[in-house]
């Protein structure tokens, strides 16, 4: 069991690390470590190349069997139709649309999640029990048979075709109480103790103390909810109508359709979408190891 | 070259005979607890010749993706041009979508002005009243059954009352990569079963698959259809009570298809929309295609592909196909004007239906086939020559849940999951007990 | 609720403390504390369940003016033979039962061997992070379209290559079975993989690096840390890991749904794609609902062995 505390932040990397002592066999283990990640990096990346390739063909080249990797002819009329202003799919508009939801929806999560997290972890009240095991219990249900019936509190909210669609309703889901629930649990509570003696209310307690501790766990639980939200499919399509409103995947079905499908098109629809996502991802993927080390993982 | 330059106004002014009337009744449809066809408010406005009230903004709904959508939404901005108190916003999702959207969003009110769907979709939606009857539009567009095939004209009704207005057939036809014609030697598409196989075996000879059977809807199950009403059978008895697609002219139909593959003149295992790609690859040779392909072919500058009506394999003519008809969907705004500019949009878009046939449709009237605005689209030619023989989807609500169950059996004998008649048989008892489980449902 | 019941075990194992809370708050706090989610989970889960229940006791369509009271029908149906559904359904649970049974163990191991070479210092090592994770950030309908051009039968790049190295021929990769489950567990692997091993890397951060330096004072192997530092170390995160692969890969549907299309003869059809059939194609709410309170009682037996299962090996 680990017995890290949250101070003790992550600058170990070595646990995979050789042991080194004999210079033939780490030569040998290097290039075998090297020629396994060039392996995995060519599976990994031949796809998402291939979607770029097939972005810049022309609808017909882009079903060529012959699977060349050089467009011919180039063709960068799919990025124009989708970029063009005034285009009816405002590929850019999307992606802001899913990044503002995405973040606003995040945000609800962790203030909510976390109060609620810490009364279950830390109170006694009645009904605490029947409470939490209640909010686990749904984490099971398939979110599909919740379709129609939030289709219709949605829309009486007035929030049909509106971002808030989008970032209140998931909001309600268990998994993030339930995470930090976890987390808070294996907190020490002399901390807290200790701040309660000094008259700290629970309130002062929670913010001043909890929630620093905290910052891993909601760091973690921040990636997840935003990743999920960001690839959200089934709900955005049922709840967004206007072509302006819609977040990225939404959007991006209706370049699809049961008759045609225009390769190049939803491609370079793809490579425009992800390309800021992997920036943000390279920019923050320190923080998110870090994030989500020592959080709420431990069981 | 702006296809929409000349617009057709030929029945531009004899709507307003019949107008008076209909506009009454049919004001009465928006409202959300109003029952559709009651009554009630007034109109604002004749039953659909015109529109002179204050501005407004109508949603029309449709899932026109792909070309259909860009060649609509030219249309829609030609209409707003044209029509500055009128201003149609045009929001297009994939039919799968569509038919989740559109009832979830007309039940909470917030559904569209207006809207489209297919012959088969409207007895469902109309049983759940989505839509309303129109019964009026058409008397206020002067339309009559004599104008279009009985098929679609009929298609619009549901329980004696109009639901629809179509405005185009669009239905299977050949396909033929040229290149590969002029490889084998072949000098004309085929158009029976002995040249069709002669083909075949020239095609083979250079070592070429000529045929793709689909195992998919799109279009393996289309072309079953159309092999099934070709050798004398039909998808439902005569009530649509009972799935008939195991008779003889079923297995027959299937055991066709099967026999391609086994004997070689298509490969197994064809995947979702592979029939259609090879044959612009220069694959496949031929290819039982809709209509609305004609555009993207054109688009080729190489291969050549030709167009042709479906070869007659069986004694008689048979050609799957469908129709694109206008409904109103129940609006829970109640704003009449809005329910008159709609109307209008509705008849605005039916007198501009030989334009619309640009994008590779056949017009809903026959008249219309016949208009030198169409004519001079050769390329569709050989779609509309079928047209006497394309069948259409029944017009019974929930009929997709049976029909379903057909697609599931052409996809199990075509991959070579099951014997064609075993298949047939066992769907067609499912589906049959799916057909009185919905006549219990919907009425 | 075992995973509460391992959480506070473990925790009272690491540090004995005590069990019993201070109150030092109010009567009215925690319920303070609990009234912002509470309103959104009463709100979007708790009315929306027991509207499921509700529907699920009717022959329900939302749209229809009249919604018969069938009882419990809507259940006894699906489990007797003959019936509209309980074939469908079924065979739908049991292509669900293959996809979840394969797609896990993969999904579990890969990301941790991948997290295990990620971790070490070595040039480029954000880029290949990035690398693994990037798939992640597209979403199921692109990926889907993607691999089902690469992956056709007869037209696909895929076989393409495969002929060209002279491997194989046309294979079946989405009309077939077992190929189509490979394809759809290949492709879930690719889009997913990065994700599962970015969990597996905090994990890694998190274990004591004194652990391992007293392991090497014991000459202990590369193996004997992997097997007796590293795993002991991630367990937690493991538990974590599964649980969430499990649920995820029981509500697959995208996948099947665009790529294989539930080809051959609906043996890939998802429980999730036959209740979306059923409840918003066929529209027929009652049945739709009724299944899936049946998939998710499932669900919740399987993770209650899951954690059973982890938690005795975790003892022993």
């Amino acid at each position: 069991m680990s017995t890290a505390t949250s101070d003790e932040l992550a600058a170990n990397t070595g646990s995979g690390r050789p042991a080194a002592n004999h210079p033939g066999a780490w030569a040998a283990r290097r290039t075998g470590f090297w020629v396994l990640i060039g392996l995995l990096t060519v599976i990994f990346v031949a796809p998402l190349l291939w979607m770029l390739v097939t972005s810049f063909k022309t609808p017909n080249a882009a079903t060529n069997p012959d699977g060349s990797w050089i467009p011919h002819p180039f063709d960068g009329s799919s990025y124009r139709n989708l970029l063009s202003l005034g285009s009816a799919t405002p590929v850019l508009r999307w992606f802001f649309n899913s990044l503002a939801a995405g973040l606003a929806n995040t945000a609800l999560i962790l203030i909510v999640d976390s109060l609620a997290a810490y009364a279950l972890a830390r109170m006694e009240f009645v009904g605490r029990r029947a409470i939490f095991a209640t909010v686990v219990g749904t984490i099971f249900l398939p979110g599909f048979m919740f379709l129609v019936p939030n289709f219709l509190i949605v829309s009486k909210l007035g929030w049909l075709d509106s971002l808030w669609a989008i970032i209140v309703p998931s909001a309600g889901g268990a998994f993030g109480v339930f995470f930090l629930r976890q987390f808070f649990s294996t907190l020490p509570r002399e901390l807290e103790e200790a701040a309660i003696i000094d008259g700290a209310n629970q309130w002062e307690v929670f913010t001043r103390v909890v929630l620093p501790l905290a910052r891993p766990a909601l760091a973690t639980l921040a990636v997840l909810s935003f990743l999920t939200n960001w690839n959200d499919f089934l709900w955005p399509v049922f709840v967004l109508f206007s072509s302006s409103n819609l977040t990225l995947p939404a959007g991006l079905s209706t370049l699809q359709s049961a008759a045609t499908t225009n390769y190049s098109l939803i491609m370079a629809g793809a490579v425009i979408a992800s390309v800021p996502a992997i920036i943000l991802f390279v920019i923050a993927q320190r923080q998110i190891i870090e994030g989500i080390s020592r959080s709420g993982l431990k069981g | 070259m702006n296809p929409l330059d000349t617009p057709l106004t030929r029945r531009g002014f004899l709507g307003t005979v019949g107008a008076l009337g209909g506009a009454l009744a049919l004001a009465a449809c928006g409202g959300k607890s109003t029952p559709p066809g009651t009554g009630g408010a007034t109109g604002a406005a004749a039953g659909g010749a015109s529109y002179s009230g204050p501005a407004v903004k109508l949603a029309f709904w449709n899932g026109w993706t792909g070309a259909d959508g860009d060649f609509a939404k030219q249309m829609v901005d030609q209409f707003n041009k044209a029509n500055p108190n009128v201003q149609v916003q045009m929001n297009v999702y994939q039919w799968a979508d569509f038919f989740q959207k559109l009832p979830a969003a007309v039940q909470s009110g917030n559904g569209p002005d207006v809207s489209v769907m297919h012959i088969d979709d409207i007895p469902t939606q109309a049983a759940q009243q989505v839509i309303v009857p129109i019964d009026e539009i058409a008397k206020a567009l002067n339309l009559s059954g004599s104008q279009f095939a009985p098929a679609v004209w009929n298609g619009g009704m549901y329980n004696d009352k109009r639901y629809g207005i179509p405005i185009d057939v669009h239905n299977l036809g050949l396909f033929y990569n040229q290149d590969l014609f002029d490889k084998a030697g072949i000098s004309a598409p085929p158009t029976n079963e002995s040249e069709y196989l002669d083909a075949l075996d020239k095609l083979k000879s250079k070592g070429i698959q000529g045929s793709w059977v689909s195992p998919f809807q799109f279009t393996g199950g289309f072309m079953f259809q159309s092999l099934l009403w070709q050798f004398g059978g039909d998808l439902y008895n005569s009530d649509n009570t009972q799935a008939t697609w195991d008779s003889d002219a079923g297995v027959k139909a299937l055991q066709w298809m099967v026999d391609l593959v086994n004997k070689g003149y298509s490969p197994k295992n064809v995947g979702q929309d592979a029939d259609y790609l090879a044959l612009k690859n220069s694959k496949n040779a031929m290819n039982w295609q809709g209509i609305w392909q004609v555009n993207d072919v054109n688009k080729l500058t190489s291969p050549k592909i030709g167009l042709a009506p479906l070869p007659k394999i069986g004694s008689q003519g048979g050609v799957w196909g469908n129709s694109h008809q206008f409904v109103l969907p129940r609006n829970g705004s109640n704003d009449s004007n809005k329910q008159a500019a709609a109307r209008y949009f509705i008849h605005w878009f039916t007198q501009h239906e030989a334009e619309w046939a640009q994008s590779a449709k056949v017009p809903a009237e026959t008249s219309l086939q016949q208009s030198p605005e169409f004519t001079k689209l050769t390329d569709l030619k050989p779609f509309a020559q079928e047209v006497p023989d394309v069948h259409f989807p029944p017009a019974v609500a929930g009929i997709g849940d049976a029909t379903g169950k057909l697609y599931d059996a052409i996809q199990a004998a075509v991959l070579g999951k099951s014997d064609p008649a075993g298949a047939l048989h066992s769907s067609a008892n499912t589906a049959t007990g799916i057909l009185s489980s919905n006549k219990k449902k919907y009425g | 609720m075992t995973g509460t019941v391992t959480a506070e075990r473990t925790q009272s194992q690491a540090t004995p403390v005590r069990r019993r809370p201070v109150r030092g708050h109010g009567v009215a706090t925690p319920y303070l504390f609990l009234l912002p989610y509470g309103v959104l989970f009463i709100g979007f889960m708790v009315i929306p369940a027991a509207y499921g229940i509700w529907i699920s006791l009717h022959d329900y369509d939302y749209l229809l003016p009249h919604q018969p009271w069938v009882g419990l029908q809507n259940y006894t149906d699906l489990f007797k033979s003959g019936t509209r559904d309980s074939a469908d359904f079924w065979n739908s649970m049991k292509a669900t039962g293959i996809f979840t049974l394969f797609s896990v163990p993969f999904l579990v191991v890969l990301p941790l061997g991948i997290a295990l070479l990620l971790n070490r210092a070595f040039p480029g090592r954000t880029f290949f992070r990035a690398v693994f994770f990037t798939p992640y950030v597209l979403g199921v309908a692109v990926v889907s379209v993607l691999f089902r051009f690469l992956l056709d039968p007869n037209i696909g790049v895929v076989n393409t290559y495969l002929h060209h190295l002279g491997v194989a021929r046309n294979i079946p990769w989405t009309t077939q079975l077992p190929w189509a489950w490979v394809s759809l567990v290949g492709m879930t692997v690719w889009w997913t993989l990065g994700f599962n091993a970015i969990i597996y890397l905090a994990g890694l951060q998190d274990i004591p690096r004194e652990l391992y330096e007293a392991a090497d004072v014991d000459g202990a192997t590369n193996w004997d840390k992997f097997r007796h530092v590293t795993l002991p170390g991630l367990r937690p995160v493991m538990v974590f890991v599964i649980t969430l692969t499990i649920l995820a890969s029981a509500n697959m549907f995208g996948q099947a749904l665009l790529v294989t299309n539930g080809a051959p003869a609906n043996q890939t059809r998802t429980a999730i794609m036959e209740i979306g059939q059923v409840g918003l194609r066929q529209y027929r709410q009652g049945a739709a609902a009724a299944m899936s309170y049946i998939l998710a009682v499932v669900l919740i037996l399987i993770s209650l062995i899951n954690f059973r299962l982890l938690r005795n090996r975790g003892e022993a």
